[in-house]
């Protein structure tokens, strides 16, 4: 449904070099990085909203390029929402009908999405009356009332209270899914990524650094940046040899062959096994060693575990429950164990 | 040495009544002296210069290639042909120059004359003080414009000269020149004196009481030299009254200095 | 006893001295010239004729800055391009030019001599002493208040509202009429006022290019110098006032100065 074709933006101060990636027909694509990678201008980009240097935009197979945003059919929800603060919520809404032709049943359409929205009890009110939540809604309904074929979202839920955000990650999930829109939307939130997209893009400094299933992206990485993004948390430099990798003066083994490329390995916190030193299952197994435990966060339920070892700091993450059940604390001598499966290498 | 210029009428009462200290006072108009401050704060004038009016003009004017001394009361009359004076109520030269008109029209026997050229001459044309005229026409916003004949040379402007019975310049025609009268405003609006034609000379006058006395007198001297001051001011265009001149035999013999040897008697 | 911090009291300070500085030389203008005079100057044509036309001469100047002033002070709002600092620069050069030297320079460009001033003449153009070179020089003068305030205006909207108008479907031309218009007309109308006020007073340049027809300034120093203090102070007193009419106008249009976002 998108294609977007080594797209680059040179504006002074901030270069977006390179892009390309595809989105399909009502699919749910986000667009991962960390704020000032540049998310917000590939968005514009589609949109027509910023001139491209070079490159190509395709939507629906055509080229989209030269023309000017208002002949794009492609809605754009802001952060801020962006409400035209000198109109009300109905004439917010109705704002863009007046440029697409008119259907039969468009009125009945109107309202049921208004409905749908749960906005009908405000729709004479003033913008600067309304909660986060509202707003949100508002800008969704304006956007989708002149039934676009794309929908793009540019941190839809960052700018929202907690008990908002639940709220409209539900909404956008089961408007998505009834409506069949393409969705693009853009977040710096890996948690939003896996509730409601299927595959994702993770964009640094103006560049793509990976583009795939979400699932994959989180699993398999192929950068330190990616990697630190997705939450892995535990990246060192490596070599390879014989099956093993060797980071610093440990060694471990590996669960199959590696691409020469590769310079790094990582790991999930969750993924390594944690023991006591005292008690310990499978001593002198090729893949644990002993560590001191530096520091330990609690964050409720879970807990990391930072911990010492030959020169490395590892980050470990475990359920609080188990450490009382193992007897960790700080200060004490542990031995952790790295399925080789577990191990992902860039 | 310090200068100061300013309208004669204005520097004359600043002497008088404001007690402004000076040592000499020139005046292109002899009698703003002879009314001002003889006897009070002069003993006598000396009349050292003259000037004409003549109609300025510059190769970008309408009609500049056309015009002459026979037909310029016609060119000025063309619609499109912007020229223009100074303002009578504040400048000598403005009300010289309608006189000069005025008196064309009786020299030159065209009834009506003054009326037609003044209605060829909208207000936007009249300017405070005659050298802004110099500038309008070197910019190319006015055709022709009434100047003095030595602000004419001394700015490089091509000029018609005019015969002496119009062009106020020649003292002998002054009872032709009482012909013209104008009107200008008085001290307060809505009051008008009436000033008459007559020619432009210059006068020159030691200020009684004079704080440095004996220098101005060195300098009247050298003014008044035809090989000095006299011959400069010839050089800029300005035609002096060669040897200068007092009004009678008791105001020579009180000229202090070598001043008596440089000018005559006429009466 | 309560300590008072002496900030405040500094700022009292000049606030009273501020406020003096420019109230007193006001109040002794107001002051000096007695009822008579001012009745009798209001009573005279010629006073009324130059005030109406430098009110309406500066409208004038006000509506032109507005018809041109508004597309490039939106450029200036919304595009970023090479030069750009330089533009912004040009666009304050009349504030600091000499006011006789724009009379000249509009005078010089204006006659025959220059290809300008042929072509102008040719079409019956004429600029010297007239009220297209009265119009011409006050919005020379004017132009770089209206295109900053108008400027500003535009900055302060956010540029996603207007993103967002031509996603919906708008042309730039319908964005601009029901997004920005709508939340800058009062910026615009602050820019009019500015522009008008700085053009009813302007004499410098005007008295060089026109002395006829008279706008206020021009015949307030024309009276001082032909007849003295007492039959100028009255115009001046008038235009005061006037100029002050036009300033509470801008004051009560924008009360807090902010424009809505």
């Amino acid at each position: 449904m998108i294609a977007v074709e080594d797209v680059c933006v040179q504006l002074p101060g901030f270069t977006l070099d390179a892009v390309s990636f595809r989105v399909g027909a009502s699919e749910f694509f986000t667009i991962l990085g960390p704020t000032g990678s540049g998310k917000t201008l590939i968005l514009e980009s589609i949109a027509g909203l910023v001139p491209i240097t070079s490159g190509r935009i395709l939507i629906g197979g055509r080229d989209m390029t030269d023309l000017p945003p208002e002949r794009r059919g492609i809605g754009i929800v802001y952060q801020d929402q962006a409400l035209f603060p000198h109109l009300s919520v109905a004439r917010n809404i109705r704002y863009g009908l007046r440029y697409w032709p008119r259907a039969a049943d468009r009125e009945e359409k109107i309202s049921q999405l208004i409905q749908r929205l749960n906005l009908d009890h405000l729709l004479d009110r003033a913008i600067i009356n309304l909660s986060g939540g509202e707003r949100q809604r508002v800008a969704l309904a304006r956007a989708l009332v002149v039934a676009p074929e794309i929908l793009l979202l540019d941190e839809p839920l960052s700018a929202l209270d907690p008990n908002f955000r639940e709220e409209i990650r539900y909404l956008l999930k089961s408007l998505h899914h009834e409506t069949g829109i393409t969705v693009l939307m853009v977040t710096h939130d890996f948690a939003e990524a896996h509730f409601l997209a299927t595959r994702t893009a993770v964009i640094s400094a103006g560049r793509i650094e990976q583009v795939g299933p979400v699932v994959e992206v989180f699993n398999r990485p192929i950068s330190p940046s990616v990697a630190t993004f997705v939450g892995m948390k535990n990246i060192f430099e490596a070599r390879f040899e014989n099956g093993m990798a060797r980071a610093g003066p440990l060694a471990l083994p590996l669960a199959g062959p590696v691409d020469s490329a590769c310079r790094f390995i990582t790991l999930r916190p969750e993924d390594i096994r944690i023991y006591s030193a005292s008690t310990g299952a499978k001593e002198n197994a090729s893949n644990s060693f002993i560590g001191l435990v530096t520091r330990i966060d609690h964050q409720g339920i879970f807990c990391d575990v930072w911990v010492r070892s030959d020169g490395l700091l590892w980050q470990v993450m475990l359920p609080t429950s188990q450490l009382m059940e193992k007897n960790i604390a700080e200060g004490c001598e542990v031995r952790l164990q790295v399925p080789p499966e577990k191990i992902h290498v860039m | 040495m310090r200068r100061e210029a300013g309208g004669s009428t204005q520097l004359a009462r600043m002497i008088s009544e404001l007690g402004k200290p000076a040592d000499i006072m020139a005046s292109a108009d002899y009698k703003v002296i002879d009314k001002g401050l003889i006897p009070a704060h002069a003993d006598w004038n000396i009349l050292f210069a003259s000037n004409q009016l003549v109609l300025c003009y510059t190769d970008q004017s309408k009609f500049a290639a056309e015009i002459n001394a026979k037909n310029w009361y016609e060119v000025l009359a063309r619609p499109g042909v912007v020229w223009g004076h100074s303002d009578p109520n504040l400048d000598p030269c403005g009300y010289r120059s309608l006189m000069v008109i005025q008196l064309a029209e009786k020299f030159h026997n065209q009834p009506g004359l003054y009326d037609r050229l003044i209605a060829n001459r909208p207000e936007a044309n009249v300017r405070p003080k005659s050298v802004e005229l110099v500038s309008l026409l070197k910019t190319g916003n006015m055709d022709y414009a009434w100047e003095y004949q030595s602000v004419a040379r001394q700015h490089d402007l091509k000029y018609i000269q005019l015969d002496d019975h119009i062009n106020l310049g020649n003292y002998k025609f002054d009872p032709f020149y009482a012909q013209a009268q104008v009107k200008v405003t008085g001290h307060a609006p809505g009051t008008w004196t009436t000033q008459t034609g007559q020619s432009s000379t210059y006068g020159v006058a030691l200020v009684k009481n004079a704080p440095n006395r004996k220098v101005a007198i060195l300098f009247l001297e050298y003014l008044l030299d035809p090989a000095g001051g006299l011959k400069i001011l010839e050089d800029m265009g300005q035609p002096t009254i060669t040897p200068s001149q007092v009004v009678s035999d008791a105001v020579l013999k009180a000229l202090p200095g070598n001043l008596p040897a440089l000018v005559e008697v006429k009466k | 006893m309560r300590r008072i911090d002496p900030f405040h009291t500094l700022a009292a300070v000049c606030t009273l001295l501020v406020v003096g500085f420019i109230v007193f030389p006001l109040l002794e203008m107001i002051r000096q010239p007695t009822a008579a005079d001012l009745k009798a100057s209001l009573a005279d044509a010629d006073v009324r004729q130059a005030i109406w036309l430098s009110i309406s001469t500066s409208g004038t100047a006000a509506l032109i800055s507005f018809v041109f002033g508004t597309p490039f002070a939106y450029l200036l709002a919304r595009r970023d391009f090479k030069g750009k600092r330089f533009i912004e620069s040009v666009v304050d050069l009349p504030i600091m030019i000499p006011h006789p030297v724009i009379g000249i320079a509009i005078l010089s460009l204006a006659g025959r001599q220059h290809w300008i001033g042929r072509v102008a003449t040719d079409l019956g153009v004429r600029v010297m002493g007239s009220l297209t070179g009265i119009v011409i020089v006050l919005t020379f003068v004017g132009l770089p208040f209206y295109i900053n305030t108008v400027k500003n205006g535009i900055e302060a909207i956010p540029r996603r509202l207007e993103n967002v108008s031509r996603s919906l479907g708008a042309t730039a031309f319908g964005t601009f009429r029901r997004v920005t218009l709508p939340l800058a007309w009062r910026s615009m109308i602050v820019g009019m006022i500015l522009c008008m006020a700085r053009a009813v007073s302007e004499f410098g340049a005007v008295v060089i290019v026109a002395y006829h027809p008279m706008t206020a300034p021009v015949m307030i120093y024309e009276r001082f110098t032909a007849y003295g203090l007492r039959y100028s102070q009255p115009v001046a007193v008038w235009l005061i006032f006037v100029c002050l009419g036009l300033f509470l106008m801008l004051r009560w249009l924008n009360p807090a100065g902010r424009t809505r976002a």
